[in-house]
Order: C-alpha cells, then structure tokens, then sequence
C-alpha cells in the first residue's frame, strides 16, 4: 500500500496531527505573546506590580527551606548548594507554569466553574491547541522563571557539578515531567468542577498550594508509606525533590531516572481520562452557571 | 456590493435541521429545613426539566427566524445545541450539513455566535487586540479580515472605541464591538441570544438595522431570541415560539397576530370625565375625558361598542388600533400560565408552517 494513500495520511495526522499543528501552535504563541507584552506595555505601573508581586510570591514559596538550610547548614544529607539547587528547580517549574499556563490554564476548575469553557469551545481549533496555547505568558508570567533559572545555575556552579551533556537533556525531560506531573494533578482535581461547578470552582487553588508549598522540601526521613504517597496520590516529591535528587546524583540508579518521566506518563493519562470525561458531562449539562467575571481571562 | 468567497456550502438550501431534539435536565431539590439534612445529603429529590421536548426546526438559507418564548421555554437551549456547545439527549441536530458538537472544529468556523449576558471580547485589552485575536485563531486570510473589519467599523459605528479597553466599554459600545467580532469570519449562520439585552433605544436601533442591512445585503441565516416582541418583528419574518420546550407556534408575525388574537384598543375622548362602561370591552387606562379599553374583534363589535358608549356619554373623538405585538404575545404567555397543567404545550396553537 503507498504510503501517500489516503488511509495512511490519514492515520499520521491521527497520530501526530494536522500536518500544520505545528505552525499553528507558533503563530498562537506569537498571538498571544504579543498580548501579554502589550498587556503589561499599558504602563510602568502595571509592569512594577505584576514583577514586585511576582517576587513576593516567589520569595516567601522558598523563605522557609532556605532559612532552615542556612540555620542548620543543610538539610538532611543536603548540603546548602544542594538545597539552594532544590529551590532554583522548583521556582523554576512553577515559573514555566506561569509562563505557559497562565491565565486559569492551570486552574482549570475556575474555568470550568465559571462558564469559560463555552469560550474555548466556540473557537475552530482542537481543545488540547487552545490549552497548550492560550495560557502563554512569557512576559507577565516571567517574574519566577527569571530568579528560579538564576538560583538553579548560581547552585550548580556553587556545587562545581562535572556533568556530561546527556545531563542537560536529563534536566529538560525532568523539568517537562514535573511541569506534566503539576498540571496532571491540577485537572484530575479540578475536573470536579464539571459535576459540581459551584463547590469546586476555586479547588485547584487548594490543589495548587498543596503541591507547590511542600515542594521546595527535601523527604528524606519520612515513613515508606507516607513517602510513597507523596510520591504518589499527591505527587509532591515529583515536582522538586526528586528530579532534584536525581540530577544531584543522589542515590541515583538508571532505573530512578526513569520513574519521574513514567510516572508523568500515567498521570497525564489519568488526567486525559477524567477530563475528557468530565467533557462528555459537560456536553450534556452546559454550563449550569455564569458569572459576570466569567468572560475570557 | 463586494463578491462573497464563502466556503462552499452544503447542496441543500437547509442550513438548520433539528429532528424530535429532546433535552433534559436534572436539578437537586432541597427543601431550607434542617430536619430534611440527611435526605438532601442522601437521597436528594431530583427534579426533571425537559427544556426541549421533541422540536422539529429548519431553517433555510438567508431566513432571519425570531426564536421566542417565556423565561425556561428552552431558547437559550436550543442556541447552545446550535453552537455545538451542548449535545441533544434524542433527536437529530444538523447545521450546514454538520453535526456541531462532532464536527465542532470545523463547523463553528462557519457560525457566528454572540451571548447577550458575555462577552468574547478580551477584558484588559483594546477592542483591535481582540479582532486581531480572532484573525490569527479563526486563522482568516488578511483580505478578507480586512474588507469585513471596513464593513463592521463603518456601519456598527466602532471607529471611537475601537482603541478602548473592553473593560471600559458600555455595554451597548460592548454589544456592538460583539457582534462585529462575531462577524468577522464571514459566518454563514447568525446566532444571537438577546443581542440587545438591556441596551438603550439608539444602540438597539443600531444593532437591529445592521443585523437587516447584513442579511439583505449577504444572506446570512439569523436565528435571534428576545423577549422584546416589537424588535423581534422588525428583525424577523418568520417567527418560533415555545412553550415549555415544544413549539407552539412557527409562522410569519402577521399569522400570529391573527391566529393569537383579535385584540384591538379603543381610546376615546367623551365630553365627561368619567369613562363610559362597556360590555365587551376592557377599561385598561383613564384620565379625564380620555380612556382606552382594550377589546376582542372578533367577538365583540366596534360600532356595538360606541352605541353603548355614546348612549352613557358625549363622545368627541374615537381611535382605534391594533394592540402592540407586545401585548399580544404577553396576553398568550399568561394563557399558558393560567392554564391547567392539562393544556399541554402546543395544544394552544397549530403550526402553520
């Protein structure tokens, strides 16, 4: 059979998409690049308030481990450099979060609870285009990104790292698996909302504090069971602790490198299913409410 | 008039089709009694709502069709069916040949959507950020975003706020900005659920005359609900209306006016100040020496009417008309809502059509 049939044509974009997804997604980003840009361009004032409240934010997300890590030297086996790794690591997802998942992306219950999927739903381009595209942020959600790649380098020059160059593409696939694991674990939870939009609306702000705030923390010492749940059921070791771990070398086998990206992978496919679930349910309900501040954004 | 480059289009001149659609809802009821705790936790009451119950609707090509009916009589369903944002429980929903909730991507390309209460434009951005917005997403080639972007400027007027922040807009500049961005992919099919919500006269003026001016001129199919009856029948020749999810009625204003009612009003002016008494005839206001009865023509007649008053009082002058569509459609809604729960819905009225 030719491989330019029309059965096999069509059998690749099932598997890879539109032969222009790709484009498309680069014009989105530009699209909504160029928003943000203007958005924060509407004055200095706007500007200094999203960075300065940015920096707070970011500041008091890593305070305490640092000031416990400069108290007693380190924590646990991590010694300071170690920690300070650690924390650059976690600013660092929730900074590309920021960038690439603003504006409820990442909060998805909001939308959901708020009546804003109707938005998504009236534009003439796949669901999973308009989540990966409309949340791009670079120049508003950049306020910790910025410090978290400073500490995370300014840490690993401290802790002299000798490391061969499949070590920068193992920080890349950890970084994109802890950013998966964060956002798996935002829509399992935040798909409530499609059954319950009024009591869930504001669940993945819960959600969203219970994996980051711990993150930032070294685990070690913790009962298997406890450790194993959070490894797990609230995957918070998986957001900061463990890629960091691993990339420091600590303890590291070749088959510990393969669990964050594994577990991701069955997160993220969980998550598809009980969205796309709460999709279906959707269809059927609509939206059961609307807010006068449930418009785009 | 600038050539059309519309998509190419089904073969039918039908470009909505709904067959037997039924939609239902379940509500939790819950009574405010603490003792009824447990039951609302356990084992709540559902109530069933069938927002639509068997409609059979087309519309054609060019149609501008005026959706109406009491608060729950299932429009604002039916629009969502419409834009592919809700999919029916039984029955079959066609548009331009396409099921819109499986087709969604590439049917709503072709719509045009615009919700009264929300808005799509962008809150913290100027109204050309949010047609530029649409440009890149509906992923419209620059000539034809550029010659439809000219026409809504011109004629809904957008060239003052086209720089405005959304969130500064009022809400008749917001309607307006609205619509226009709904029309700038060129939609083959119009849907706008209450367009002119709580707008004033000038900016609903507007918006009716450009919703006629770009039928006329492009032949986009409308389908437009309102509870303004009077606006409905300037917009619409055809209108539906629905009664707790079926239709009652589908047909053209002046066949409802005439299958609804004979109503008409009379006002008189008598040389006393006290209004006459009429058998057959309404007293709906009075001032002194002037009054206006309200009456059915069919049943009783005019010139019966003025013999009576006549015979009580001097009458100076006497003018009679048609009652407003309004008032109409207001009398047959507190029908159905008089009527007992054995008046099922169409049973009130025959479709013509």
């Amino acid at each position: 059979m030719a491989v330019d049939s029309p059965f096999w044509r069509r059998a690749c974009e099932k598997l890879v998409g539109e032969e222009d997804s790709g484009k498309r997604l680069l014009s989105l980003w530009r699209l909504y690049a160029t928003m943000d840009l203007l958005f924060l361009a509407r004055g200095p004032q706007v500007a200094l308030t999203f960075y300065v409240s940015d920096f707070v934010v970011g500041l008091a997300a890593v305070t305490a481990t640092f000031l416990l890590a400069e108290r007693f030297d380190g924590i646990g086996p991590w010694t300071k450099p170690q920690v300070l790794f650690l924390l650059g690591y976690a600013v660092l997802v929730r900074g590309l979060i920021n960038i690439f998942f603003s504006y409820n992306l990442a909060f998805i219950s909001r939308r959901i609870g708020r009546g804003q999927l109707d938005h998504v739903l009236i534009q003439p381009q796949p669901l999973w285009m308009v989540l990966l595209t409309e949340g791009f942020a670079p120049v508003t959600g950049s306020g910790m990104f910025v410090p978290g790649l400073g500490l995370l380098v300014w840490a690993a020059s401290q802790l002299n790292l000798e490391v061969p160059p499949t070590w920068y593409l193992l920080l890349a696939v950890d970084l994109v698996a802890s950013i998966a694991v964060v956002l798996a674990f935002e829509y399992i939870v935040g798909s409530l909302a499609f059954w319950a939009p009024r009591a869930a609306e504001e669940i993945n702000s819960s959600s969203w504090r219970l994996i980051t705030q711990l993150a930032p923390f070294p685990l070690e010492g913790l009962s298997t069971w406890a450790l194993g749940s959070l490894l797990t059921v609230v995957p918070v070791g998986l957001v900061a602790w463990y890629p960091a771990r691993v990339l420091l070398g600590v303890g590291t086998t070749l088959w510990e490198n393969a669990v964050l990206p594994a577990v991701a992978v069955v997160l993220v496919t969980v998550a598809f299913w009980i969205f796309s679930r709460g999709l279906r349910h959707y269809g059927r309900t609509g939206s059961t409410r609307y807010l006068d501040y449930g418009h785009r954004r | 008039m600038v050539a059309l480059d519309r998509h190419a289009t089904s073969t039918t001149d039908i470009v909505v089709d709904l067959s037997g659609v039924w939609k239902v809802y379940r509500q939790r009821v819950r009574s405010a009694r603490v003792g009824d705790l447990l039951r609302n936790l356990l084992r709540p009451e559902i109530r069933v709502v069938e927002a639509l119950r068997g409609v059979d609707l087309t519309v054609r090509r060019g149609e501008v069709v005026a959706y109406a009916g009491p608060n729950g009589a299932g429009k604002s369903t039916t629009i969502k069916l419409l834009s592919g944002l809700l999919a029916p429980d039984r029955g079959r929903v066609r548009a331009l040949g396409m099921d819109p909730v499986r087709d969604r991507v590439q049917y709503v390309g072709r719509i045009g959507v615009v919700f009264g209460q929300r808005t799509e434009l962008w809150w913290d951005h100027p109204v050309a950020a949010s047609f530029e917005w649409k440009r890149v997403v509906w992923n419209i080639p620059r000539p034809r975003y550029e010659r439809m972007l000219g026409l809504v400027r011109e004629l809904l007027g957008l060239d003052d706020i086209f720089r405005t922040l959304a969130r500064e807009l009022s809400l008749g500049q917001r309607m307006r900005a609205d619509l226009a961005l709904a029309l700038l992919h060129e939609p083959e099919i119009l849907l706008l659920d209450e367009p002119t919500l709580g707008l004033d006269v000038l900016a609903r003026r507007r918006i009716l005359s450009f919703i006629r001016e770009l039928n006329r001129e492009r032949e986009v199919s409308v389908i437009v609900t309102s509870h303004d009856m009077a606006e409905l029948e300037q917009l619409a020749g055809r209108i539906v209306l629905l009664h707790q999810g079926e239709i009652a009625f589908d047909g053209v204003f002046a066949e409802l006016r005439r299958v609804l009612s004979q109503r008409r009003v009379l006002t008189l002016e008598t040389a006393s100040e006290e209004a006459p008494l009429l058998v057959g005839a309404e007293l709906i206001r009075t001032m002194p020496g002037r009054h206006e009865y309200a009456f059915d023509a069919a049943r009783f007649k005019l010139s019966d009417l003025l013999e009576q008053a006549a015979a009580q009082a001097e009458v100076l002058d006497v003018e009679t008309h048609r009652a407003p569509i309004d008032e109409v459609v207001a009398d047959l809604y507190e029908h159905w809502l008089k009527a007992s729960p054995a008046a099922q819905p169409g049973s009130i009225m025959t479709s013509s059509t």
